[in-house]
């Protein structure tokens, strides 16, 4: 019990944040139904036609939806597809943390010496997330109902309530499934190993809508059995024997994980392979990187950089070709057109690329400035800048390059994604302002930046909670964007989000208003976070 | 007159209920080893981040070889040495490469010198970093001050986690330092550490400096808790003992005494020379009990 509650104490924010994305995610979604579907039957029925057509395009990721010309139908396809992906990767996250993260900060150790037993120990942190799931998942059935209702209709308690448990069920077996993975392998390759395993298992469910191939292998991924259950539909229902599946896995993994637990050292995988012996070394590092101020920070996180360079510009050449896949026949439906008329504005492909590309990357680079922000914090917190502040370096000099730095890889990043999105759409026969894309790849920079010193701004003051506000203010500054054409809010408060700064560099050229505004937010930034580093105490 | 190595002038972090560090005037000659002495929470790790320029004072000042430690906490840094009082996390980045990254800061890390430390110490610097022991991150703490020679060494008791021969290595190397011209300032909760490698020793209690002794006043403040076991039906020296110098607290059951000894052992071991002893047992008592002992006559200097 008391290991249970320390479990869920050690998951409260995650637990907070994602009962707050779900409850967003799904109110938004219900609300915003009515907002885009019409209000008679012949607007629902075109609305619903036009969703299908654009859902075939994305079969890779969510599957079809079924009556999207109702709320529940609209949500269950819109919301709870992301949602599945959404607590898989929370799922992922707090497994492998409880694992082996908590294993390498000694929390494990000790409550180990605390008389609980390994078995208890799996039981109490899988119990946890059980409970946590289930909140976060209520959390958004609460949303459907409120946003149904604000539309004026209703929806079953009973439907949202059976939304919820196979989310639920799906994450616990996420979540039993990442924590198997993690006895297996080190410390350091669990999260990788283990996300690499869960996007498999997505994939081969979502890529079998399209390679038949696949099809006998689908009853080995949890995603499968998720999608059977569509209660929200009218006349839909949850799948009892596909959920029930679900429970299975998730307390057969648990059990597998227990007893893997049970026979490997903690710190060690349960199977590793004998490292060759190999005399001491007692030799400094000779590359030069280490002494050059921003190579050096550049350096060691290389393979972070590839990764995410890699990954972004990869991205950017799907989304070129889903452009071509998504435009061409829609080109050919007119009612289309009014769905679409609220996010796209000028030529078409320029246009879808920009909102499905830019849209995305930009989230993207946001995120990757959260995790920037997240190593500053960690930075602090670990005695890591303690260290570096017993060297003859300002504080000055310390955010100036952490913003250098930042700065350079966003440009490496942006840099490599847009020359992929060139090459791609050439390939595609897209005809694409070479100057346009190289501003819109370039403006990414001076947005990444924008939340770089508001992070390392918040890093100065609050560095235990700056990763979570940080998240927040991305998370309501992309949603200010993505919604207000929908609920017609206000254009103040459409500016101001850094979204919006960022403009259509791709259909309508540099804004510059924004431009010069995210670099005085920028340089305001750098300022005011050196004169708070100036100040602060440091590990007090 | 050579100025100061370190200089406090009514030096305070005051961090509120009482706790933080109050009204420190200090002085510390150049390469004088000087032993900062406290239980945990006295103020010793607060008053090396001052002196660090990483937290700043309340209210005084604090000066190393006369320059500010908060405006000009840079120049400082290229005459300090520093083992924090807890080793940071550097990840999965290997031994050599943080010498490589810290001491690129410094322009570079002396190859040799670095080579000759982490082979003292048996370090092996191809390993990651989170692969390392606690003793091992400690090693590695002591080659990255001393890897550049400073001036200064500042540090936040560099001992913990390390084994007795290492420790033993350490103080060798505190010495040969000293006699190359640095001046060290340690800081310790162990009585008998600060004795043995330092010159003089700054008390430190509940945030205030009680007292600086020289090492003619720690021995006297030193004692320790015996415990003497004579063969069973022998003759226990009972009144030789209790009327033996420094020794205190005579308390005997059967064929075992338990006492007390201030100062030297000389006069203990002289009473029980002709009794036959099979097990004595001596346990140096914790830095509070050493400060009870030490106020026991006069309570009220003892500092709140």
């Amino acid at each position: 019990m008391v290991a249970s509650l320390f479990a869920l104490r050690l998951g409260r924010w995650g637990i907070a944040g994602f009962g707050g994305i779900s409850f967003l995610i799904t109110l938004l979604n219900a609300a915003g139904f009515y907002q885009v579907a019409g209000h008679t039957p012949a607007e629902r029925q075109a609305f619903a036609r036009s969703i299908d057509v654009l859902a075939a395009n994305f079969s890779v990721i969510v599957p079809p939806p079924i009556r999207a010309d109702t709320v529940g139908g609209y949500v269950q396809f819109r919301a709870y597809g992301a949602l599945a992906i959404a607590f898989a990767i929370w799922a992922l996250a707090s497994a492998s943390g409880a694992a082996r993260g908590d294993e390498e900060r000694g929390i494990v150790q000790a409550v180990l010496a605390a008389g609980t037993s390994r078995l208890g120990l799996i039981a109490s942190r899988a119990g946890a997330f059980v409970i946590g799931a289930t909140i976060a998942a209520l959390a958004g059935s609460a949303g459907v109902l409120v946003g149904v209702a604000s539309g004026g209709e209703s929806i079953s308690a009973a439907a949202a309530l059976e939304a919820a448990l196979a989310l639920v069920a799906l994450a616990v077996c996420c979540y039993s499934l990442t924590l198997v993975i993690c006895q297996l392998t080190s410390a350091r390759g669990a999260t990788p190993v283990a996300g690499a395993v869960l996007l498999a298992l997505f994939l081969i469910n979502s890529l079998s809508r399209t390679f038949d191939w696949l099809i006998p292998w689908r009853p080995l991924t949890p995603f499968h059995y998720f999608e059977q259950s569509s209660p929200l539909v009218p006349d839909g229902s949850l799948d009892v024997r596909a959920t029930l599946v679900l429970v299975a896995m998730a307390i057969a993994a648990s059990a597998l994980a227990a007893i893997a637990f049970r026979y490997r050292d903690v710190g060690s995988p349960l199977l590793s392979l004998p490292t060759p012996s190999r005399p001491a070394s007692y030799e400094v590092a000779r590359s030069l990187a280490w002494r050059i101020p921003v190579v050096r920070e550049l350096y060691e996180q290389r393979i972070a950089i590839l990764v995410w360079t890699v990954g972004l510009a990869t991205l950017g050449a799907i989304f070129v070709v889903l452009t071509k896949a998504i435009v061409d026949p829609l080109l050919t439906i007119p009612g289309l057109a009014r769905y679409f008329s609220a996010f796209i504005h000028g030529d078409v492909y320029p246009s879808f690329l920009g909102f499905i590309w830019l849209g995305f990357t930009q989230l993207l680079m946001a995120g990757f400035a959260v995790t920037q922000v997240a190593r500053w914090s960690a930075q602090d917190s670990d005695g890591r800048l303690e260290q570096v502040l017993s060297s003859p370096v300002s504080r000055a000099g310390v955010v100036i390059e952490r913003v250098v730095v930042l700065a350079v890889e966003a440009l490496i990043i942006a840099a490599v994604s847009g020359f992929a999105v060139w090459t791609e759409a050439h390939y595609q026969s897209i005809d694409l302002d070479r100057g346009r894309l190289a501003a819109a790849a370039l403006l990414l920079v001076p947005f990444t930046l924008v939340f770089g010193v508001i992070g390392a701004l918040l890093a100065s003051r609050i560095p235990r909670a700056t990763v979570g506000v940080l998240g927040i203010l991305v998370f309501a500054s992309y949603l200010t964007t993505q919604l207000a054409p929908i609920f017609r809010l206000p254009t103040w408060v459409q500016d101001a989000s850094a979204f919006k700064l960022y403009g259509q560099p791709l259909t309508a050229g540099v804004d510059q208003t924004g431009l010069v505004i995210m670099i005085v937010i920028v340089m305001a930034g750098v300022v005011a976070s050196t004169l708070v580093m100036e100040r602060r105490d440091i590990g007090a | 007159m050579a100025v100061a190595a370190i200089h406090t002038a009514r030096l305070s972090k005051d961090y509120g209920l009482g706790r933080g560090l109050f009204e420190l005037d200090l002085q510390v000659s150049q390469q004088e080893v000087f032993g900062f002495l406290g239980p945990n929470g006295a103020g010793k790790s607060t008053t090396i981040r001052l002196l660090m320029g990483l937290v700043r004072p309340t209210a005084g000042s604090a000066h190393i070889f006369g320059l500010d430690c908060i405006r000009d906490y840079v120049e400082v840094k290229k005459k300090v040495g520093y083992v924090p009082g807890e080793m940071p996390q550097f990840g999965s980045l290997r031994g050599s490469e943080v010498v490589a990254y810290l001491g690129g800061m410094r322009g570079g890390a002396d190859v040799r010198l670095v080579r000759g430390l982490a082979e003292r110490f048996n370090l092996d610097l191809s390993r990651r970093y989170r692969e390392y022991s606690s003793g091992n991150k400690q090693k590695l703490g002591i080659v990255l001050a001393f890897m550049h020679r400073p001036q200064l060494l500042i540090l936040d008791e560099p001992t913990s986690g390390l084994d007795p021969l290492i420790q033993q290595e350490f103080y060798a190397l505190l010495n040969e330092t000293r006699e190359g011209g640095a001046t060290i300032f340690l800081s310790s909760h162990i009585l008998s550490e600060v004795e043995r490698a330092c010159d003089r020793v700054g008390i430190v209690r509940a945030g205030r400096l009680v007292r600086i002794a020289d090492l003619d006043e720690l021995h006297r403040i030193r004692f320790h808790h015996v415990e003497i076991e004579f063969a069973t039906g022998a003759r226990v020296p009972l009144d030789a003992i209790k009327a033996a110098a420094g020794v205190e607290d005579v308390v005997a059951e059967d064929h075992r005494v338990a006492c007390t000894v201030k100062g030297s052992f000389e006069p203990l071991l002289h009473a029980i020379r002709d009794a036959k002893v099979t097990n004595l047992v001596s346990h140096e008592p914790s830095l509070e009990e050493i400060f009870l002992e030490y106020y026991r006559d006069a309570p009220r200097a003892l500092p709140s």
